[in-house]
């Protein structure tokens, strides 16, 4: 590889973990906040449910039928979106809820899009738990 | 065609291939795609198709338990994000896992695989 690729592949795989660092810091700290990083058109498929745009995205995620959480990241995979300079993101983990004895596991994909300032905000977002 | 059949469609397609002809998926990828397996990555047909078939085992058989898909954008791709179970021949456990795909239409009214990334889900 050449120099100017491996600056690239290294490019997306720090903005792949800087933003998954900072969405689940943000959905365990202040939920609400996380309408920042959606936009009109992105997508949220969660266990299956689907939602279209940042008030409905927004809406679902804060009324989530549980108070506190903390997400634990074990493993982030990212690949360059060709068309359109997109990243896509594969993230697994574990999800504790307050109260609950057992973590929750889940895998959640990202396609997120570069923003004009250079920021990147999410126009796919799938999630699902992984059942033992 | 409703997406989500569509996608339903590719994946069975997918796995099909990859449970009986592994040799087969090389026809799924083009020179542009990219697989990352359990962190590995490799890129292009060949290199893929060389990848899954050096897989440490000879048969297994994929079982699928969701698939949820998105479109990707303007270029008419598809977001596909599936979980299952991999049995192993001899393994006494299935193991899970989740994989994603991106999916791009081909000028033949099929879909290529450009994205492929792959995880186990460890207990």
């Amino acid at each position: 590889m050449d120099k100017v690729e491996m600056g690239i592949e290294e490019q997306h795989e720090m903005v792949a973990k800087a933003f998954v660092n900072h969405y689940y810091h943000l959905f365990d700290t202040n939920r609400a906040a996380l309408a920042t990083l959606y936009h009109h058109t992105s997508m949220l498929s969660f266990e299956g449910q689907k939602f279209l745009g940042v008030e409905d995205i927004g809406r679902k995620l804060t009324q989530l039928p549980f108070e506190q959480c903390k997400h634990f990241i074990s493993t982030i995979d990212s690949q360059l979106s060709p068309f359109g300079g997109g990243i896509l993101v594969f993230v697994s983990g574990n999800l504790q809820l307050s109260g609950e004895e057992h973590q929750l596991k889940f895998s959640q994909m990202f396609q997120l899009i570069p923003l004009p300032h250079g920021s990147f905000c999410v126009q796919n977002d799938i999630f699902r738990l992984n059942y033992g | 065609m409703d997406p989500d059949a569509v996608a339903k469609a590719f994946v069975e397609h997918y796995y099909r291939t990859f449970d009986s002809n592994r040799a087969g998926l090389a026809n799924l990828y083009q020179e542009g795609s990219m697989l990352t397996f359990e962190g590995a990555k490799t890129q292009g047909a060949q290199a893929i198709a060389a990848k899954l078939a050096s897989l440490p085992f000879q048969q297994c058989l994929h079982n699928i338990s969701t698939v949820d898909c998105q479109p990707s954008g303007p270029a008419g791709g598809m977001l596909v994000f599936v979980s299952g179970s991999l049995q192993l021949a001899g393994e006494q456990h299935a193991l899970k896992f989740s994989q994603m795909f991106h999916l791009m239409p081909t000028p033949q009214g099929s879909f290529f695989v450009l994205n492929d990334i792959f995880r186990l889900n460890y207990a």
